[in-house]
C-alpha cells in the first residue's frame, strides 16, 4: 500500500462485506438498497447497492500487504505485511472472542527487516501464515509462520538484535522464529498455496517461479520466467496457474510446468492485479496501471492433458465498471461474475460482468436470451401505438382480424385501417380492369372539351377553363369525387366529407368545383360544430373577400399569407384562388393534400399536355416512395407491382401487398415473379404463426381469384380388392399417375353411405373400434347420453360429417372412424388394434399443435 | 414496451445458443456442460423442459432446428469438433408419459480438425442441407439425399475462407431470384486488416460456391452475422456484430445486367453501425419480419433496432442481461419485479450514459 493507491478484498465468509485498504483498514458493509435515498453515511455503489463504513482500523501503519484469514471465524481477522518486514495480525470485527483476542496484536518478525510483498494463509492449515519477502543478502525471503505459535524464548529475540518495543515483548504478542524458512538469497514478490495439497507452495521468485514443497524443503520445483508476479491458482482447475510481468500474462500448467501453456496478447500498460473469477470457471480478470477498463480472459476450456496441439480457445473481453482510472477490483466471492473496484481516491463501485448474451427471436414476436446460466423471455406487451408497432404484430393482428378478406365490403376494411388506403382503392377499380388513373388518362388525349368558367361562380368574367371527357369523369370517378354515373354532381361527395367532419377537405373539393359559396357554406357550418374550429369562420371571411382583380390588395396578401396556414387544403384553396390560369403549382405539388385530390383537380384544370406530364411525374414520385396512395395512378399493372415492390422493401408489409396484388388477377400481373414470393411469403408467415385457418381462408379466397392456384388432390384410396380408386367425385380432376387407376361414376355422385368399393362390389375395411364396414355413418358415441346430444347439437352437426371420414395411421396402417378414433386417443396413446403398439397419435408433433387462432382471446 | 421475465433453466455451465423452432413453439438451448436441451412451450405460455441429453465431450455451442417439414431435427456443434444431427423419435419406451421426449444421435460430422463453431440449417427450398463452419476456416455444407434418413449425409461442398470462422447464415429468401447465399464471419483476431465477412453465391453452372463478394469495411474480428428473413424485399439485409453492430444492404444488380450464369453483383450499402454496446457485440438476431435487429454486447446489454420508413435505424428498447431496465431510458422495459431481486447485479455505470446519450 503505498498510501496513494488502495487495494480491495473481500470477507471471505462474510459475503457482505469488504475491505478497502490504503494507508488505513476500513471495513464496509455493502446492502441492497433498491429507493433512491441514501441512508445517513451510506456510500452508493451502484443503482441497486449501498454501503455503510463499519470501522476504521489504522492501527498498522506502513501496509504493504493484506490478507484475510480463510475461516469463518474469527470474523475479521487479516494479516497485515508491513515495510519493514513485520507480519502483524489485526483486526476490524466487533465480536472479541477469547480466540481472536489472543491472536489479535501478535507479531512475526524476519530476522532482517525488509519489506514485506505478500501475504497467503494456507486455506487448509489456518495457523499457517506464508509471507513473502523482498532479499537480503542470503536471508530466506519466504517465511511460513504459525500464528498460534507461543511468545519465543527471550534469548532468540536478544539474539536476533531486532528492535522490539517493550511492550510488545511483555505481551508475549512477538513472533521470531517461523515455522519454515525457504528461499534462501532470493527475493520473492509473491505466493499461493496449492489447493492440490496443503503443504506445497507456489511462489514467484526474484527471476523463477518455485514450487516449495513443506515436506522436503530441501527440493524445489522452479522454473526460470519473468512472470513473477501475482502468481494465482484457477479455483476450478488446480493445475491452472495465472501469473505476469509488466504487460504480460502467463498461463501455466503445473502438469507440464517447462513453459507457459499460453501467454496472453500484451497489453501496453504495467498489469497490476490479475485474479480469476471464484464464480465461474476460466474466467480471468486483469486490471493495468492507469486504465479505466477490466479486461477479462474467458478461458472456456481447461487445458487438455499432455499430447493435444490445439490451443484453448480464449474470448477476450473488457468491462468497464466507471469513468475513473481503476485503482484495484475483488470478485465478490460468492455472487456471481460480480466484483467491486475502486478508484485512487477511494469511490467504489460495484458491478457484475454479464456473460455473453446469445439471443433469438420467436416467430411469435418474443425475444428469449441467455445470459450465463439463466434464460429470459421478452415479450412485447402494453399497448404502443400502431406508429411504435413492428409490422410483425401489425400483419399478426390484421390476420386475426380478417384484414383483406372482406373485399365486398371495401369500406369496412378501410374503416378498420385507416393507415392503408390501397383496399379502398383496389376496391373502387373492380370494375375498371385495374388500370390505373395513368393509362385511363392517356387514352383520353384528344377527347377533351373545354369549359370556361368563372371562378367566382358569377358569369362575369371566365377565366378558368375546366376540362372534361369521359376519362376524365372516370378519373374523377376513381378519386372519389363523383359517383358513377355520367352527372358531375359532387354534393353527395361533399355531404359524406360534412358528415366526417372533415370541413377543409370539403370546403376545398367545392371551391375546386368553382362553388365558392358553398365553400363558405361548408366552413360557416363546420366553424359552428361540435370541436369546430372557430378560424375557419375566418377563413371562410379571407374567402368571401375574393376578388379577380389581378393586383388587389387581397390578392397579394393571401399568396404570402396562406403559406401560413397549417392546413394543407385551406391553404390550397388560397393558391388556387390566387394562381394564374393554367398554373396551378400551389395545389398540385401540396404534398399534403390527398393524392386523390391533387389528382382530381388536375383533372378538371389541366390541359392534356399538362395533365400528362404531372400524372407521370407524380407516379414516379411515388413509385420511388413505395406510397400505396400511388396505386390509384399505377393500378394493377406492372407499374403497380413496381410500385408494390418499393412499399415491401421498406416495409416488408407483404401481407397488405398479397391481398392488393391479388386483386389484380387474372391479369398477368399475378404472374409477377415478385408477386407470387410475396404471396409465398405471407403464407410462409401465416404458417409460422399456426395461424392455419387464416392461411386455409387466404388460399380460398386466393383460389377464388385465381383458380390456377389450386391445389390437387393429395390422397388416393383404392380398393384392397380391385386396386381402384374408392372415391366418387374427385374423378372429374384427373390425377397424376400414381399407379391408381380411376374409376368415374360422373354425375352420380352418391352419398357416401356405401360400404363397399364402388368398383368391384367388396366390402370397404372395418372401423377398429366399431368393427362396422367404413361408408356407414357413425353412431353417435356410445357413452354420451341423448341429453347430452340436445345441448350439443349444433356442435355435432358440424362435426357430423367429420366423425364419418375415414382415417388411418400412417405408420401401422389401422383406422376407422375419425369421430371413434379421436374418442379413442383422447384417453389411450396406442392403437386401438389388438397387438399393435403403434403410438399413432403421437407420429406428429407438428400435427399436436393447435393453431394459434383457436387459443388467440 | 418490452417486458422480461426469467425462466429456470437449470444447465449447469454457461448457455451459448438459443434456437426456436419454426413454429415458435419449441426452442432449444446448448450450453458448456455439454448438454442440450429442448423446450416446450405449453398452452399457458410456459416453458417446460421436455428433453435434456449430453450431446458432446465438449462445450456446445450451436444448435439449430430444421423445418419441421423433414420431422423434428436439430444440429447441435461443439468444441469437440463434432456437429450432430438428432432426430426426435415417439418410442416403444414411456418418455412421452413422463413428459419427456426421446432424441437420437441420427449422425455425426466429423470432417473438422479443429472445433465447429456454427451450424446452420440451409432454407427448406433447397432441401435438407447443413452447413458448418469451424475454427480452422472452412465451411462445409452437407446435404441428407433421402429426408427419411437423416442418418446419410453427404459432404457436397467445402469452402475455405482462409480465416477462422465463427459464424455463418444462409440468405433466406427463397426467391427463385435468387441463388443460394451463404455468409461467413471470422472471429480471427490477429493484427491484421484482412476483411472478416466473406459472401458466397452458388453458382448453377459450376455447381460450386464462389465467393460473391466481401465486406471490406469489417475487419475486426466477427462474433455473430445473420441475414435478415427476406419477407419479398428485392434485396438482402445483414446484421453483422463485431465491434459494433453493422447493418447491410445487398442489393443485386440486376441479372439481365450481368454475364449470365455468372456470379451476381451486388451494390454494398451499410445502413447502419452502431457502437452504443461500447465493446464486443456478440449476437444478433431478427424478428421474423426482418424489421427489428436484437443485439448483445459487452455492456451486458439487449438493444433493438429498427427502422423507420426512411431507412433510418434507431435504438427502440434496451433491457439488461438480467431482465432489469436500464435506468434514465423511460421507454425501455419495465422492471418485472418477479426477477429476482437476489440478483443484485448491477450494470456499469457507462450503460446508463451510453443510454442517456442516445436519449438526447
Amino acid at each position: 500500500m503505498s498510501g496513494s493507491k488502495p487495494d480491495i478484498l473481500w470477507a471471505p465468509h462474510h459475503v457482505d462485506r469488504f475491505v478497502v485498504c490504503d494507508s488505513e483498514l476500513s471495513l464496509y458493509h455493502i446492502e441492497s438498497a433498491v429507493s433512491s435515498e441514501l441512508k445517513a453515511g451510506s456510500l452508493r455503489l451502484s443503482e441497486e447497492t449501498t454501503a455503510t463504513l463499519l470501522s476504521i482500523n489504522s492501527d498498522t501503519p506502513y501496509m504493504k500487504c493484506v490478507a484475510w484469514y480463510p475461516k469463518y471465524d474469527p470474523e475479521c481477522l487479516l494479516a497485515v505485511g508491513q515495510a519493514n518486514g513485520r507480519v502483524v495480525l489485526t483486526s476490524l470485527g466487533q465480536d472479541h472472542n477469547s480466540k481472536s483476542k489472543e491472536l489479535i496484536g501478535k507479531e512475526f518478525v524476519p530476522k532482517h527487516a525488509r519489506q514485506c510483498n505478500t501475504l497467503a494463509w494456507n486455506p487448509l492449515d489456518s495457523n499457517w501464515l506464508a509471507a513473502g519477502l523482498d532479499k537480503h543478502r542470503a536471508d530466506f525471503s519466504v517465511l511460513i509462520w504459525d500464528i498460534s505459535s507461543k511468545y519465543t524464548p527471550e534469548s532468540a529475540v536478544a539474539t536476533e538484535k531486532v528492535r522490539l518495543s517493550a511492550g510488545d515483548t511483555e505481551a508475549g504478542l512477538v513472533v521470531t522464529k517461523p515455522l519454515y524458512e525457504l528461499g534462501q538469497n532470493d527475493a520473492c514478490l509473491s505466493l499461493c498455496w496449492l489447493p492440490r495439497d496443503q503443504k506445497l507452495l507456489l511462489a514467484g521468485m526474484h527471476r523463477n517461479l518455485a514450487i516449495f514443497d513443506l515436506r522436503n524443503t530441501s527440493q524445489k520445483m522452479f522454473v526460470n520466467t519473468k512472470a513473477v508476479q501475482g502468481v494465482t491458482v484457477d479455483p476450478y482447475f488446480h493445475d491452472r496457474v495465472a501469473s505476469f510481468y509488466e504487460g504480460q500474462v502467463a498461463i501455466w500448467d503445473l502438469r507440464k510446468f517447462e513453459k507457459p501453456v499460453l501467454t496472453l496478447t500484451e497489453q501496453p500498460k504495467p498489469l497490476t492485479k490479475v485474479a480469476w473469477c471464484p464464480t465461474r470457471t476460466g474466467l480471468l480478470a486483469t486490471l493495468t496501471r492507469d486504465s479505466n477498463i477490466i479486461r477479462l480472459y474467458d478461458m472456456q476450456h481447461t487445458p487438455t492433458p499432455i499430447g493435444d496441439e490445439t490451443e484453448p480457445t480464449i474470448i477476450e473481453r473488457s468491462v468497464q465498471p466507471c469513468e475513473n482510472y481503476i485503482a484495484s477490483f475483488a470478485w465478490h466471492p460468492t455472487s456471481q461474475n460480480r466484483m467491486v473496484v475502486v478508484t485512487p481516491n477511494r469511490t467504489m463501485s460495484d458491478f457484475t460482468v454479464f456473460e455473453r448474451i446469445s439471443l433469438a427471436w420467436s416467430p411469435v414476436t418474443s425475444l428469449m436470451w441467455a445470459c450465463g446460466r439463466h434464460l429470459y423471455e421478452c415479450t412485447e406487451e402494453g399497448k404502443a401505438s400502431s406508429l411504435e408497432k413492428d409490422i410483425a404484430t401489425k400483419m399478426r393482428l390484421r390476420a386475426l382480424s380478417r384484414y383483406g378478406l372482406d373485399t365486398e365490403q371495401v369500406w369496412r376494411n378501410h374503416l378498420l385501417y385507416t393507415e392503408d388506403m390501397d383496399q379502398k382503392l383496389t376496391g373502387n377499380k373492380g370494375s375498371l380492369v385495374y388500370a390505373g388513373i395513368k393509362s385511363i388518362v392517356k387514352s383520353s388525349l384528344g377527347t377533351t372539351e373545354n369549359l370556361r368558367h368563372s371562378r367566382s361562380g358569377s358569369d362575369r368574367q371566365a377565366d378558368i377553363i375546366q376540362y372534361l371527357s369521359e376519362e376524365r369523369s372516370l378519373a374523377l370517378q376513381l378519386c372519389g369525387w363523383i359517383k358513377k354515373g355520367t352527372d358531375l354532381d359532387v354534393e353527395p361527395f361533399l355531404n359524406s366529407l360534412e358528415q366526417e367532419g372533415d370541413w377543409e377537405r370539403a370546403a376545398a373539393v367545392a371551391l375546386f368545383n368553382l362553388d365558392i359559396r358553398r365553400a363558405i357554406q361548408i366552413l360557416n357550418k363546420g366553424a359552428s360544430s361540435e370541436k369546430g374550429d372557430l378560424n375557419l369562420n375566418v377563413v371562410a371571411m379571407a374567402l368571401s373577400g375574393y376578388t379577380d382583380e389581378k393586383n388587389s390588395l387581397w390578392r397579394e396578401m393571401c399568396s404570402t399569407l396562406r403559406l401560413q396556414l397549417n392546413n394543407p387544403y385551406l391553404c390550397a384553396m388560397f393558391a388556387f384562388l390566387t394562381s394564374e390560369s393554367g398554373s396551378y403549382d400551389g395545389v398540385l405539388y401540396e404534398n399534403k393534400v390527398a393524392v386523390r385530390d391533387r389528382v382530381a383537380f388536375a383533372c378538371k384544370f389541366l390541359n392534356d399536355a399538362q395533365l400528362n406530364r404531372f400524372i407521370e411525374k407524380l407516379t414516379n414520385e411515388l413509385k420511388d416512395a413505395g406510397n400505396l396512395e400511388g396505386i390509384l395512378l399505377t393500378g394493377l399493372t406492372k407499374d403497380g407491382v413496381d410500385l408494390m415492390e418499393s412499399y415491401v422493401d421498406r416495409t416488408g408489409d407483404v401481407q397488405t401487398a398479397s391481398y392488393c396484388m391479388l386483386q389484380g388477377s387474372p391479369s398477368d400481373i399475378l404472374k409477377d415473379e415478385r408477386v407470387q414470393y410475396w404471396i409465398e411469403n405471407y403464407r410462409n408467415l401465416l404458417d409460422a404463426w399456426r395461424f392455419w385457418h387464416k392461411r386455409a381462408e387466404f388460399d380460398i379466397h386466393r383460389s377464388k381469384l385465381d383458380p390456377s392456384s389450386k391445389p390437387l388432390a393429395q390422397v388416393f384410396v383404392s380398393c384392397n380388392f380391385c386396386g381402384k380408386s374408392i372415391s366418387y367425385s374427385c374423378s372429374a380432376i384427373p390425377h397424376q399417375g400414381r399407379g391408381f387407376s380411376q374409376y368415374g361414376v360422373s354425375g352420380s355422385p352418391t352419398k357416401s353411405k356405401v360400404t363397399s368399393c364402388p368398383g368391384c362390389r367388396k366390402p370397404l375395411p372395418r372401423c377398429a373400434l366399431c368393427l362396422i364396414n367404413m361408408g356407414t355413418p357413425v353412431s353417435s358415441c356410445p357413452g354420451v347420453s341423448k341429453s347430452d346430444e340436445k345441448v350439443d347439437l349444433s356442435k355435432d352437426k358440424k362435426l357430423a360429417q367429420f366423425n364419418n371420414w375415414f382415417t388411418w395411421c400412417h405408420n401401422c396402417r389401422h383406422g376407422g372412424h375419425a369421430g371413434h378414433m379421436l374418442s379413442w386417443f383422447r384417453d389411450h396413446t396406442e392403437c386401438p388394434v389388438s397387438a399393435c403398439s403403434c403410438k399413432c397419435m403421437q407420429l406428429d408433433t407438428t400435427g399436436n399443435l393447435i393453431p394459434a387462432e383457436t387459443v388467440q382471446p | 414496451m418490452f417486458v422480461a421475465r426469467s425462466i429456470a433453466a437449470d444447465h449447469r455451465d454457461l448457455i451459448h445458443d438459443v434456437s426456436f423452432d419454426f413454429h415458435g413453439r419449441r426452442m432449444a438451448t446448448c450450453s458448456s456442460d455439454q448438454s442440450v436441451k429442448v423446450w416446450d412451450k405449453s398452452e399457458n405460455g410456459d416453458w417446460h423442459c421436455t428433453a435434456s441429453w449430453k450431446t458432446h465431450s465438449g462445450s456446445v455451442w450451436r444448435v439449430t432446428w430444421a423445418h419441421p417439414e423433414f420431422g423434428q431435427v436439430l444440429a447441435s456443434c461443439s468444441f469437440d469438433r463434432t456437429a450432430v444431427v438428432w432426430e426426435e423419435i415417439v418410442g416403444e419406451s414411456n418418455d412421452k408419459l413422463r413428459g419427456q421426449s426421446h432424441w437420437v444421435k441420427r449422425t455425426t460430422l466429423v470432417d473438422s480438425r479443429t472445433s465447429v463453431t456454427d451450424v446452420k440449417f440451409a432454407p427448406k427450398h433447397m432441401g435438407l442441407m447443413l452447413a458448418t463452419c469451424s475454427a480452422d476456416g472452412v465451411v462445409r455444407i452437407y446435404e441428407a439425399p433421402d429426408v427419411m434418413n437423416l442418418s446419410q449425409w453427404s459432404l457436397q461442398h467445402e469452402i475455405s475462407c482462409k480465416l477462422s470462422c465463427s459464424c455463418i447464415s444462409w440468405n433466406p429468401s427463397s426467391s427463385r431470384a435468387h441463388s443460394p447465399m451463404i455468409a461467413v464471419g471470422s472471429d480471427d483476431n490477429s493484427p491484421n486488416i484482412l476483411a472478416k465477412v466473406q459472401i458466397y453465391e452458388y453458382n448453377e453452372n459450376t455447381r460450386k460456391y464462389a465467393k460473391a463478394e466481401t465486406l471490406m469495411t469489417v475487419t475486426d474480428p466477427v462474433h455473430d452475422i445473420a441475414f435478415a428473413p427476406n419477407l419479398g424485399r428485392s434485396f438482402h439485409i445483414l446484421a453483422v456484430a463485431t465491434k459494433d453492430v453493422r447493418i447491410f444492404t445487398l442489393k443485386p444488380v440486376r441479372k439481365e445486367l450481368t454475364t449470365s450464369g455468372g456470379l451476381t453483383k451486388f451494390e454494398i450499402q451499410i445502413v447502419a453501425q452502431f457502437d452504443n454496446h461500447n465493446s464486443q457485440v456478440w449476437r444478433v438476431s431478427w424478428n421474423i419480419t426482418g424489421t427489428v435487429l436484437a443485439s448483445s454486447g459487452d455492456d451486458g446489454c439487449v438493444r433493438l433496432w429498427k427502422a423507420n420508413y426512411m431507412d433510418n435505424w434507431k435504438c427502440t428498447g434496451i433491457l439488461k442481461g438480467n431482465g432489469s431496465p436500464v435506468s434514465g431510458s423511460s421507454q425501455q422495459g419495465m422492471f418485472n419485479a418477479s426477477l429476482g431481486s437476489a440478483n443484485t447485479s448491477l450494470q456499469n455505470s457507462l450503460n446508463g450514459s451510453a443510454a442517456g446519450r442516445k436519449q438526447s
